[in-house]
């Protein structure tokens, strides 16, 4: 305790030589509480994206129209209420609000998975609705003509291609809730910027420990954006593919009588059957 | 009336105010080659997407093996499952391989095993001389191919009749043939099909109807020596001439 160096870095290797595992578990929480939580936010996510998306027909029967339509406005507010106010707020308000007012002592665990994920799935809600309606109608055309069901388009179509185009999207929100689980602290979860804010209250070492939070941060989000650019990259897989055999047709190009010059691309077989003509 | 399998009556279909489609009465026959021309925004498309329900018509009636599609009760995928279209622009899926674009509907559809999915899409695509391109994704073949796995992707759910709209008019020209060839192929085995085209000498040798629309109304038709040689319209005329000369 007494032995604190005087020079910055010298004092930044003795935060980390003596808290090191304090700084670690807390990358580690914030880790956690990140990837999970954008997981199910995705879930969440895609879930409410493809309630909004279910279409309506006047000739539903009621018993169909109006839970649904009750449904998708209940959804609609669930986005703007939580796109439209502060994760830090909607922690206190409910990990407080739920032990006051219901009586219920949340685990501290389970309300930081909770709101992290359900703030996440406001978000992706709309991006995945979005995502769904950039896709050319012409896909729901041709998955419509073949005789699929909304569902079997959705699951089988529009879902796949939605999900690759907003990847970015899922990146982004990995990214931010690396960063903003950090407000986490106001209801005591244990995330790395608490515990660098404890380590540096300990020593009055602000300036040492919120750079060694920074580096961590910083490493944690590049990391991440470096890996979802190698998964979009594998589910782009290669552009070559295995021609399985020859293409038997190719060489008929063109052999439609009234492009005459398609006659010169002819096999040779073809020639002769011109000629005998 | 037994080997009837689809018959339009007074089929009308307007968007907002704008009248797209008046009185249109034909039907097909087991085995026909309907062939349907008319300048563009005549209706070509609008009335192939009502008979496949893309598109809900206004008035009339359309019926299928005598029974209107048009009920409340009627399950309108299965419906189209026995209807098969192939459009302009080809809408394969671009998240599927060639092959699990005509595995998809034998399976989720039709309900068949994996192995036999795949036994018929092969079958198919064999057809449409494909079964080179099965690995890979449509954005890396080429527009005469798409069509050619379009084609094979529709007839992979087996139905009673096939609906063309413009299957070579998003096509360089010299992949027009290979497309074509297809379609003459299938018309060969006794397909039934309804083609829109403005391919005028395909049409004048593939199909054993030919009608004319114009405006949004049939303005005539009739067997292609018949409207070809013998055109009794003088909007088909004007219409033919233009075609020819080009
Ligand atoms: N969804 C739509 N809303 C409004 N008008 C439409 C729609 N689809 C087609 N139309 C109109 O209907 C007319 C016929 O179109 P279409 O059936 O595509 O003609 P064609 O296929 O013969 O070129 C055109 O005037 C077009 O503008
Ligand atoms: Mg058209």
């Amino acid at each position: 305790m007494n032995s604190l160096p005087t020079q910055f870095w010298a004092r930044v290797v003795f935060l980390l030589q003596r808290y090191g595992l304090s700084y670690l578990k807390g990358a580690g929480t914030t880790l956690l509480i990140s990837v999970v939580a954008t997981l199910f936010g995705c879930v969440i996510g895609f879930a409410v994206g493809i309630v909004q998306y279910v279409p309506i027909n006047r000739n539903d029967r009621l018993i169909k129209k109006i839970p649904m339509k009750i449904l998708k406005a209940l959804l609609k507010i669930y986005v703007e209420v939580f796109r439209g106010t502060p994760m830090m707020v909607q922690a206190m308000f409910i990990y407080y609000g739920a032990s006051q007012v219901f009586g219920i002592n949340m685990n501290m665990w389970f309300a930081a998975f909770f709101i992290v994920s359900i703030n996440t799935g406001a978000y992706m809600a709309e991006t995945v609705r979005g995502g769904i309606l950039s896709i050319d109608i012409g896909q729901t055309e041709g998955a419509m003509a073949v005789g699929m069901t909304h569902l079997q388009t959705m699951t089988n179509v529009l879902i796949p291609q939605a999900l690759r185009n907003i990847m970015p999207q899922i990146g982004n929100n990995l990214i931010i809730n690396i960063k903003d689980t950090c407000v986490l602290a106001v209801i005591g979860t244990v995330e790395l910027f608490f515990a660098a804010k404890s380590v540096a209250g300990t020593y009055y070492t602000y300036f040492e420990s919120m750079t060694i939070a920074m580096i961590i941060y910083l490493s944690m989000t590049i990391a991440a954006s470096k890996l979802l650019r190698f998964w979009e990259s594998r589910m782009d897989g290669s552009g070559t593919y295995d021609l399985a055999t020859t293409d038997t047709l190719a060489f008929t190009s063109g052999m439609y009588p009234q492009i005459k010059d398609s006659r010169n691309a002819m096999g040779t077989k073809d020639k002769e059957e011109a000629k005998n003509e | 009336m037994s080997d009837e399998i689809l018959r339009v009556e007074h089929l009308g279909k307007t968007f907002g105010t704008n009248v797209v489609l008046r009185d249109i009465d034909f039907s097909v026959k087991k085995g026909d080659v309907t062939c349907i021309i008319g300048a563009s925004g005549s209706g070509k498309s609008t009335l192939l997407r009502c008979i496949n329900l893309l598109e809900e018509p206004t008035s009339g009636n359309i019926l299928f093996h005598d029974s209107s599609i048009l009920d409340k009760s009627v399950n309108i995928p299965a419906y189209r499952a026995k209807v098969g279209m192939v459009f302009q622009s080809f809408n394969l899926f671009n998240n599927m391989t060639v092959l699990e674009n005509c595995m998809i509907s034998p399976m989720k559809v039709l309900k068949l095993d994996r192995a036999e999915a795949q036994q018929r899409a092969m079958l198919y695509l064999d057809k449409v001389g494909m079964t080179a391109y099965i690995n890979a994704k449509p954005r890396f073949i080429s527009g005469g191919q798409k069509q050619r796995v379009a084609i094979a992707r529709a007839l992979a759910i087996q139905p009673e009749v096939l609906l063309f709209d413009e299957p070579t008019s998003a096509l360089d020209p010299q992949m027009v043939g290979e497309v074509l060839a297809v379609i003459r192929a299938l018309a060969a085995e006794g397909h039934t099909m309804v083609i829109v085209t403005h391919e005028m000498a395909f049409a004048r040798d593939v199909s054993n109807r030919v009608i004319f629309m114009a405006d949004g109304v049939i303005c005539e038709e009739g067997s292609p020596s018949q409207l070809f040689q013998n055109p009794q319209e003088e909007s088909t005329r004007a219409f033919l001439k233009r075609f020819t000369q080009g």
